[in-house]
């Protein structure tokens, strides 16, 4: 009773959160930057859960699982309906190998050095470790765009160079599900194949239900009925994968990007009604991956300074990189890896699926020690942001066209 | 209505694979989500093709429900639709409000007495038809068998009491979808409402009455305690939470649809753990809104009917996959009997009982007294906790009869407020 009353309020305190008023910095940028990061939810949960204060026990949390699936599904399903094709083909080659220039170099430097201390300190074998290495690089490779969308919003960054580091962190996503794919080919099953097979089963289900979406969707005017059929379709992968222990953000994004490709002018209309629910939605995600963490884990908190600096290192070396790659082409703007060092939200998405679904100390760990450098890395991102921003009028005056 | 066929029919072999696909996981996770998006997706198309062959939409989504439920095709998991329980408090709860918004005073005061006699007549003639089928059949009902003469007495007014009762969820959901309006459709509705305040106390006092007589004494001031907590204090709450609404919709006015349903969904779920009845809390709500500002009253029903298809499909397509048909099997017989003399005592009340100034009360009201659903659950369920010696046999009875009715119910009193003359279909093809 206690849970349900706090989710409940921590559900309307998501609504407010996602009111327009207060994500416009024009109003507030200190309470803009603060419901766009998620970063209070993301505490709130990490206090309330069973390893602090303990309104929610354990027991609770399983309870919750079908909750999480559901966020998981529509942060996949939005990230899949974001991948355009018209868009992803207008994009020159250039700005793909600069994204994975810039996230193949944090994952790099992340993953590399600390497989080592995973190895030693756990036990497990080397295959299990390798997965979990991967997602601590693939976490670390991500970044989040909303400082540099709240930036130009608020014309404190030039448009252009706003646009292009939010355009980043976007592509930056699609190598965390890549490396996604690889962690639970290795850690999901007892054997690779068989592991591989899960992913392609995750990735066949969703666009299944995408195609399937569509087809449903198509024909529907009543908003009513396209939002009871949308609701119901990301209810249904994200059950289905949470249901047959597979990847729901895999089964959510493929189910997104099929619905995006084949979905025609009814995909305008998904846009518009998941737009309404989608921030909402991440954050009581993102309060209920708070709750999953545990603050007693001493091994975690010697690994969590090593994450950070190397992966401050490696987003500082691999933006430099991007930059020389795709400078021009995009108008990145000097001191890019100091833009990128706030986190986004899939990577709290793809610690706690690992952490579902490859259940363990060392899964565990993983997502403790990324959840705990989400939060200081959203703070030092904000602090770091400031060494980027250039004045708008000298902006103008270097930038051109949209990217 | 061949798209929707053809849609559902894609949903079924979807669902077949992902069953199929169950088989070879050793160890599968959480069904909840799973059924609640299958249940809602075959419940929307169910509701579709059902309306195209001239049946409710209730009762596509509860037939639908019933295919790919647990008890027949199996296409959903037992646990994820128990785990589906949270809805139907929400859904009792938002079908009461809209009822609540139709009880205006001018409407109590025009109909009020004449709908509480009647209803009393209905429920005591009823009641009395069912109470001597059951103790006449003692010898053969083997849970009613060992009992003494007053036990069974006891016993079979505890289970009369349960059947009596009628079901507002599905009148208010069949008039929503008809957009019915008029004297007999509010004649219907107060009906069935004010029933459900008749059995809640019967049965208060029937469950005080069969514990008596089973050694446990008769607390007459825990009695009368229980059912004034249900009844006045759902009243109270009621009364609060239409404060409640009334200041969130003059104050804030933003995104009142999912307001309501968070307001609720929590009023359920907290009137249920304090033991107060989410449906009077909620028809008590909105009765006070619509009394003090009719514009807000109507407010929440447009509202509701934006936000509501999704949970109505839902709630009911779930109801339909939680029937036990094997129930069916077991107890068929003797269940079939008691759902042919109830609807003959109920007939037979209206028939002769019914106001005479209006001749549809006295030919068609029957027809939309005959469903069963959230309540008799709930009372069945009651039966069975507060008896463990009995109440679980006397559970899979009435269940037994829940099904019966939920599927011919929804039928008839669609039936009644189509030959009445009140019913606008066709101005509201999307819902409930």
């Amino acid at each position: 009773m206690q849970a349900l009353l706090v989710l409940l309020a921590i559900a309307a305190l998501s609504l407010l959160a996602s009111d327009r008023r207060v994500l416009d910095p024009g109003r507030s940028p200190a309470m803009a930057q603060l419901a766009a990061s998620g970063l209070l939810f993301l505490a709130l949960g990490a206090v309330m859960g069973p390893d602090a204060l303990g309104v929610f026990s354990n027991r609770d949390l399983t309870a919750l699982r079908p909750l999480l699936a559901l966020g998981l599904g529509v942060a996949g399903v939005t990230v899949g309906l974001n991948l355009e094709p018209r868009l992803l083909r207008l994009l020159p080659r250039t700005v793909y190998v600069a994204a994975l220039a810039h996230s193949g170099t944090a994952f790099l430097w992340v993953a590399l050095p600390l497989a080592g201390p995973l190895l030693l300190t756990t036990g497990l074998p080397a295959r299990a470790v390798v997965g979990a290495a991967a997602l601590l690089g693939a976490a670390a490779s991500l970044s989040s765009g909303h400082f540099a969308v709240l930036g130009y919003r608020s014309g404190r960054m030039e448009r252009r160079q706003g646009l292009s580091v939010a355009l980043l962190t976007m592509l930056d996503d699609l190598v965390g599900l890549g490396v996604l794919m690889v962690a639970l080919t290795f850690g999901a099953a007892s054997h690779p194949q068989e592991g591989l097979g899960l992913v392609a089963l995750a990735l066949l289900l969703g666009a299944v239900c995408g195609g399937l979406l569509a087809f449903l969707m198509h024909g529907l005017n009543d908003l009513g009925e396209v939002l009871a059929v949308l609701l119901g379709g990301v209810a249904l992968v994200s059950g289905a994968s949470a249901y047959l222990r597979v990847s729901t953000l895999l089964a959510g994004v493929a189910c997104g990007a099929t619905l995006m490709w084949v979905g025609g002018r009814a995909v305008n209309q998904a846009v518009r009604v998941l737009g309404r629910f989608e921030r909402p939605a991440y954050l009581l995600l993102i309060f209920l991956v708070g709750a999953h963490v545990h603050m007693r884990d001493v091994l975690a908190w010697a690994l969590l300074p090593a994450y950070l600096g190397l992966r401050f290192l490696g987003k500082v070396l691999g933006g430099a990189l991007a930059r020389r790659i795709a400078g021009l082409a995009l108008g990145l703007p000097p001191r890019l890896g100091y833009a990128l060092i706030a986190q986004g939200g899939l990577a709290l998405c793809l610690v706690v699926e690992y952490l579902v679904l490859v259940p363990g100390q060392l899964s565990q760990r993983v997502f403790d020690v990324v959840v705990a450098g989400a939060v200081i890395n959203e703070l030092l991102g904000n602090r770091a942001f400031q060494l980027v921003i250039t004045p708008p009028s000298q902006g103008r005056r270097d930038g051109g066209g949209m990217p | 209505m061949r798209d929707a066929l053809l849609r559902l029919l894609l949903l079924l072999v979807l669902l077949a694979a992902i069953a199929r696909a169950q088989l070879w996981r050793v160890d599968t996770g959480t069904s909840v989500a799973l059924a609640a998006g299958a249940l809602l997706l075959c419940g929307l198309f169910a509701g579709k093709v059902a309306k195209g062959v001239g049946l409710p939409r209730l009762t596509g989504y509860l037939l639908v429900g019933v295919a790919v439920g647990p008890y027949a095709l199996g296409f959903i998991p037992g646990a994820g639709v128990k785990g589906l329980e949270l809805v139907k408090g929400l859904a009792v709860s938002l079908i009461a409000l809209v009822a609540g918004t139709e009880l205006q005073w001018g409407l109590i005061r025009r109909v009020g007495v004449k709908v509480a006699a009647l209803c009393c007549v209905v429920c005591g003639v009823t009641f009395l038809v069912i109470c001597g089928t059951l103790f006449a059949l003692k010898p053969w009902l083997p849970f009613l068998a060992p009992m003494t003469w007053g036990q069974a007495l006891a016993v079979s007014a505890l289970i009369s009491m349960v059947v009596v009762s009628f079901s507002p969820t599905v009148t208010i959901a069949i008039v929503q979808e008809t957009s019915a309006r008029g004297s007999f459709t509010e004649f219907l509705m107060a009906l069935v409402i004010i029933g459900d305040l008749v059995v809640m106390v019967g049965f208060a006092v029937a469950a005080g009455l069969t514990r008596a007589s089973f050694g446990g004494g008769l607390d007459v001031g825990g009695l009368l305690g229980g059912v004034g907590w249900e009844l006045f204090g759902s009243v109270v709450v009621g009364f609060v939470l239409a404060v409640c609404m009334l200041l969130y919709m003059k104050r804030v006015k933003r995104e009142l649809p999912l307001f309501l349903v968070g307001l609720c969904f929590a009023s359920a779920e907290a009137g249920a753990r304090l033991h107060l009845s989410p449906l009077l809390v909620s028809l008590a709500a909105g009765a006070l809104i619509v009394n003090l500002d009719q514009r807000e009253g109507e407010r929440i029903h447009h509202a509701i009917q934006r936000a509501g298809l999704p949970i109505f499909a839902l709630f009911f397509a779930a109801a339909g996959a939680g029937l036990k048909l094997d129930a069916l099997v077991t107890v068929g017989p003797a269940a079939l009997l008691l759902v042919m003399l109830r609807a003959v005592a109920i007939y037979g009340s209206c028939r002769y009982f019914a106001p005479a100034e209006d001749p549809r009360l006295r030919q068609y009201l029957w027809m939309g007294l005959i469903s069963q659903a959230g309540v008799t659950f709930g009372l069945a369920a009651l039966v069975s906790r507060t008896f463990p010696d009995f109440g679980p046999q006397v559970e899979v009875l009435i269940v037994a009869m829940i099904t019966t009715h939920e599927l011919i119910g929804p039928v008839l009193t669609r039936r009644a407020i189509q030959r009445s003359g009140e019913s606008h279909s066709d101005e509201a093809p999307h819902a409930a």
